[in-house]
């Protein structure tokens, strides 16, 4: 479903130079599988993120979904993926009815069929009390409904989750995860970057945790567990970043 | 694209306008309260005029008040004018004398001293100032009695006629009086040549000393107060002349038998046409501008800072969709805000000349011809939609709302003097002028507002032809914008001089990048200009030529070199230090001598088209004439030749370059090098010629052709005019190519220009045949070398670009 190889973004930064973000990234995900990016804030997860939903273009290095190349079929992407982060906010001037139905209609869904689905939409992530709220109105719990409801409009195969429980109460960051987890229910590929480990051992099927724009370990829970022979998932991330420090000569952050 | 994405993008955005209560004060509230404000406050402002009583201190006027005899200034109370010294609009109610005794004003002197002018004035000044009073007439000791006097022997000798008197000299007596009164400020010059025409009269000259008014320009009221009076003593003077001339038996019409009568030949529509022509457009100007500033700012930058940029980048809809849906949606709105601006403007001046008829006569302005709202309907969305991709461009770049809003300064900076160009009284539309964006549209909308269709119609394809050229290269600029990463996800950076600097030299390049390259333009433009204003141009030839040297060397190439070795790795590479092909040189000197007569051509084209009237220019042209051709060839041709490659298709060019496309590189270069020139014929003329060098410095890799070209080029263009009508007669080559006009000057015959054109081509095939692989093999190592701050996609895109 979404396939990366040898992934590299760099930018110019005038007081850092030249800025690698990410650093031959090489994963793969499947339909029905939640994959968890782990890594730290700067970690690169945000930027391989947004390669993937073409807002930003790589380096070099090749990324697909669902066979479409990412900067050759840039607008295929868009219609295969729903894409969900702290950064894709919600319009102020708008209600969440309006924008929902906005998005669909950019995914060029006709109007009756719109209109079935939103109701739908809006029934199974409990939106109808904010049908005619602005978002300006909205509280952040809202919001990010909202943005869920306008990822899956279009019902893609594909779902990017970027840090999509930050800033969330532990109430609504819940609600978030069980909509997550019934969303693979359904077969999609689902793709969650988090710094949360709670979430990603509650949730993810496999992980890749990230660090300085590469990924330093990847597999199955069970499978991190048994390499590293810690039952912790915190202490193995947090293992794995202290010793790759050490072996470049940073390091251990504190 | 998919204009159903527009469509829903357009209406999300327009909708999300109306929603915004800031937007809809600046395009709907504002103007709508605006006009109506300013027509009631500049009316009251006027009506505080009118209607203040002025208060004038009238010395020593007690006796002419008391025993006055008809025409009389004073009325019969001897408290104020005589009413019917007034002129209409100035009721008598409007001036409050106060008399008082001439010793009050100078109580030190005696009735019989009498004061000197400035003792007068200052005390003047002083009573003015400590009582508030706004103008002081002051009537000399005996006015009154002299003018008594004199009136009675007028009438004594038109009782008593003595023999052969000269009755003209009467007249013109009686009329330099009237003129004298009139103006207090040149007094003494008028009594004496009032005294010089009298002597052959046998009437007593009369000593009447003129009454004086001090006022004071520096108030406003006092001004005002100074213009009543003066329309009083006017008035009274006048009668006073007309029954002078009575009593003396003369008809009255004596002193002005005739008068100067004047008559406005044009039509009363387009007399007013003529102050609506130039404040419409520009009016409609201005407010498209602000109309599209805002909304883009709110729609770029606003979106940005509030996060759904990305969301919506992140939708199906392409980027020129995202694009084009905001540009229609700030065109929308600039379009309504020049609307709504105009509307409220005629309507407010529509009621404020219907309800006071004498406002429209005293500015001479009546309503605007109806077909004027019709061509700035037609006008304005092409207006908008410049503006709009200007303001979406320069929006889409900023981060916040507040950065977006600093940018409308600079914008405003660069549009403002292209509309108050057309506003200068002796801009006319000619084909020079409808080429300058923005002015040519205004002046052909001044023509059109002014019924001018002849003249409108015929600069209609030039005027077209920019605005939208320029409407184009705004959209592509706003898109291009949208494309960019590094504007859409442009962070906020610290800024630290020494970092920057300290970046600039450790982690330079091979060759310098594009904002480098418009840096050094700008820093040449920048010296030339603080130069020419220091520097007095020399009247020799020597100096001259000492300061064409000078400049070229010290202005135009060593900043450049300067560059070069700090801020590049490589300055071979960069100035393209490299031989070129024995062929491709041959070429390009061929080509230089083929495109000699369409360069004189060109030359005189843009002579006409732009008239120069320098009398700078027409000095340096006499002084080419006594400098040897030797001297001319080494200063105006291999210096150029060699600086101005150095600078502009070097360092410049290979800066440019880094911008991906090599048209792009070569059409920016050749605007800075036309920019330079800082005469605007001359700049074209550079223009034109850059981007044929730019075009040879590429395509060749060396910098070597565009330095043999410039040198061919000039040398010709200095050989020239040393060619005398005599020469061109005594040699047969010469004879067939050249021709002497009237005027001095020498040109090609025309078919030797239409040979040079086809000559030319054959010279550029030439060049293009021997420079194939050579250009090539340059775009190839060009796209390596800068492949690592790029993507494959962008470095494929800069191969495929070599220009063929």
């Amino acid at each position: 479903m979404i396939h990366v190889e040898h992934l590299t973004k760099t930018y110019a930064d005038l007081r850092r130079g030249k800025i690698v973000a990410l650093d031959g990234l090489s994963f793969d995900a499947w339909e029905g599988q939640i994959y968890g990016l782990l890594g730290p804030n700067g970690a690169g997860k945000t930027t391989a993120l947004r390669i993937l939903s073409t807002v930003l273009q790589p380096t070099s290095g090749l990324a697909s979904v669902n066979g479409f190349d990412v900067v050759r079929q840039s607008s295929e992407i868009r219609r295969q993926i729903g894409f969900v982060s702290a950064n894709t906010a919600v319009y102020d001037r708008m209600t969440a009815w309006e924008m929902v139905e906005y998005f669909g209609r950019l995914h060029g869904i006709e109007r009756d069929e719109l209109r079935e689905r939103m109701e739908r939409l809006f029934e199974r992530l409990q939106m109808n009390e904010i049908r005619d709220l602005l978002g300006a109105k909205m509280s952040t719990g809202m919001k990010q409904k909202v943005s869920i409801a306008r990822a899956l409009v279009h019902d893609p195969p594909v779902l990017i989750f970027d840090e999509a429980t930050s800033g969330l109460d532990v109430l609504v960051a819940r609600a978030l995860l069980s909509i997550v987890a019934q969303l693979r229910e359904q077969g999609k590929c689902i793709l969650f970057s988090t710094h949360i480990m709670r979430e990603a051992e509650r949730l993810c099927d496999r992980v890749a945790i990230m660090f300085h724009g590469q990924i330093l370990a990847e597999g199955t829970l069970g499978e991190l567990r048994n390499e590293h022979d810690e039952d912790d998932l915190e202490e193995l991330f947090f293992q794995l970043i202290s010793k790759h420090e050490q072996a470049a000569g940073i390091g251990v952050r504190g | 694209m998919s204009w159903q994405n527009v469509k829903l993008i357009f209406a999300r955005e327009v909708r999300d306008q109306l929603r915004d209560r800031r937007t809809l004060f600046m395009i709907a509230v504002l103007p709508m309260l605006l006009y109506p404000l300013l027509g009631i406050s500049s009316f009251q402002v006027s009506q505080f005029f009118q209607e203040h009583p002025t208060r004038v201190l009238v010395v020593g006027g007690e006796e002419l008040a008391a025993h006055d005899a008809p025409p009389r200034l004073f009325d019969a109370d001897g408290t104020n004018f005589d009413p019917a010294l007034f002129a209409n609009e100035d009721k008598p109610s409007l001036v409050k004398l106060t008399f008082v005794d001439a010793a009050d004003l100078l109580p030190a002197h005696g009735k019989d001293d009498s004061a000197s002018a400035k003792q007068l004035a200052d005390a003047a000044r002083a009573r003015m100032r400590e009582e508030k009073f706004d103008a002081v007439i002051y009537f000399p000791d005996g006015f009154s009695h002299e003018l008594t006097a004199f009136r009675a022997e007028l009438k004594s000798r038109v009782a008593n006629p003595p023999e052969d008197r000269p009755l003209q000299d009467k007249s013109a007596d009686g009329s330099s009086e009237n003129g004298s009164s009139v103006d207090g400020k040149s007094t003494d010059s008028k009594a004496a040549t009032g005294e010089e025409k009298s002597p052959q009269s046998d009437v007593k000259k009369p000593g009447i000393p003129n009454p004086i008014i001090y006022y004071n320009t520096a108030r406003e009221a006092s001004q005002v107060a100074r213009a009543r009076i003066e329309g009083v003593f006017y008035r009274w003077t006048t009668k006073v002349g007309e029954q002078n001339l009575i009593d003396s038996d003369v008809p009255k019409s004596a002193a002005h038998p005739f008068s100067l009568e004047s008559s406005d030949v044009a039509e009363a529509g387009r007399r007013d046409a003529v102050t609506w022509a130039k404040i419409l457009p520009f009016v409609l100007m201005i407010w498209a501008l602000t109309g599209a500033f805002y909304p883009a700012v709110d729609l770029c930058a606003g979106e940005k800072e509030r996060g759904t940029l990305e969301t919506l980048l992140c939708s199906p809809a392409q980027r020129s969709e995202i694009v084009v849906g905001k540009l229609l949606t700030v065109m929308t709105f600039s379009m309504a805000t020049a609307v709504l601006n105009l509307a409220s403007m005629g309507l407010t001046g529509a009621i404020l000349l219907s309800s006071m008829p004498q406002l429209g006569n005293m500015m001479q302005l009546g309503m605007p011809p109806v077909e004027a709202i019709f061509w700035l309907a037609l006008a304005l969305p092409p207006v908008s939609a410049l503006f709009g991709a200007l303001a979406v461009a320069l929006a889409a770049f900023a981060r916040s709302t507040k950065e977006g809003q600093y940018y409308l300064m600079p914008l405003i900076l660069v549009t403002m003097p292209l509309m108050i160009l057309p506003m200068q009284p002796s801009m006319e539309l000619t084909l020079g002028t409808s080429l300058i964006p923005v002015t040519g549209l205004m002046l052909l909308l001044r023509e059109l507002v002014m019924s001018n269709y002849a003249v409108a119609a015929t600069f209609v394809a030039p005027v077209a032809g920019v605005t939208l050229t320029g409407c184009f290269f705004a959209v592509r600029w706003a898109i291009d914008q949208f494309n960019s990463e590094s504007v859409l996800f442009r962070e906020s950076e610290r800024l630290d001089l020494g970092l920057w600097l300290r970046h600039l030299r450790a982690d330079r390049l091979a060759t310098p990048t594009a904002a480098m390259a418009i840096a050094c333009g700008l820093l040449i433009l920048l010296i030339r200009f603080f130069t020419t204003l220091v520097i007095t141009p020399p009247e020799t030839a020597v100096g001259l030529l000492v300061l064409q040297a000078v400049t070229l060397l010290a202005f135009v190439a060593a900043p450049a070199l300067m560059m070069t070795v700090v801020l590049t790795r490589s300055p071979r590479k960069t100035l393209m230090l490299r031989l070129p092909k024995g062929q491709a040189l041959a070429a390009c000197i061929a080509l230089a001598i083929a495109f000699h007569p369409l360069a004189i051509v060109l030359r005189d084209a843009l002579i006409w088209l732009y008239p120069v009237n320098s009398p700078m220019l027409a000095g340096m042209e006499a002084l080419f004439t006594e400098v040897p051709y030797v001297w001319l060839v080494l200063v105006f041709a291999v210096l150029p030749a060699l600086c101005e490659e150095v600078a502009f298709r070097g360092f410049i060019l290979s800066g440019l370059r880094d911008m991906g496309h090599p048209w792009r590189a070569i059409l920016v270069s050749s605007v800075l090098f036309g920019v330079v020139h800082l005469i605007v014929q001359q700049s074209i003329n550079a223009a034109i010629l850059g981007v044929l060098l730019g075009y040879v410095a590429i395509r060749s890799g060396s910098l070597l052709c565009p330095i043999a070209f410039h040198l061919v080029h000039n040398g010709l263009v200095f050989a020239l005019p040393k060619l005398t009508s005599d020469v061109i007669a005594g040699h047969r080559v010469f004879d067939v190519l050249l021709v002497p006009t009237t005027d001095g000057s020498i040109i090609y015959r025309t078919p030797v220009v239409i040979a040079a054109a086809l000559a030319s081509m054959a010279a550029l095939t030439w060049f293009r045949k021997s420079t194939r692989q050579t250009a090539r093999d340059a775009a190839d190592k060009f796209a390596v070398a800068e492949v690592v701050n790029e993507s494959p996609a962008a470095v494929v895109a800069r191969r495929e670009h070599v220009p063929t």
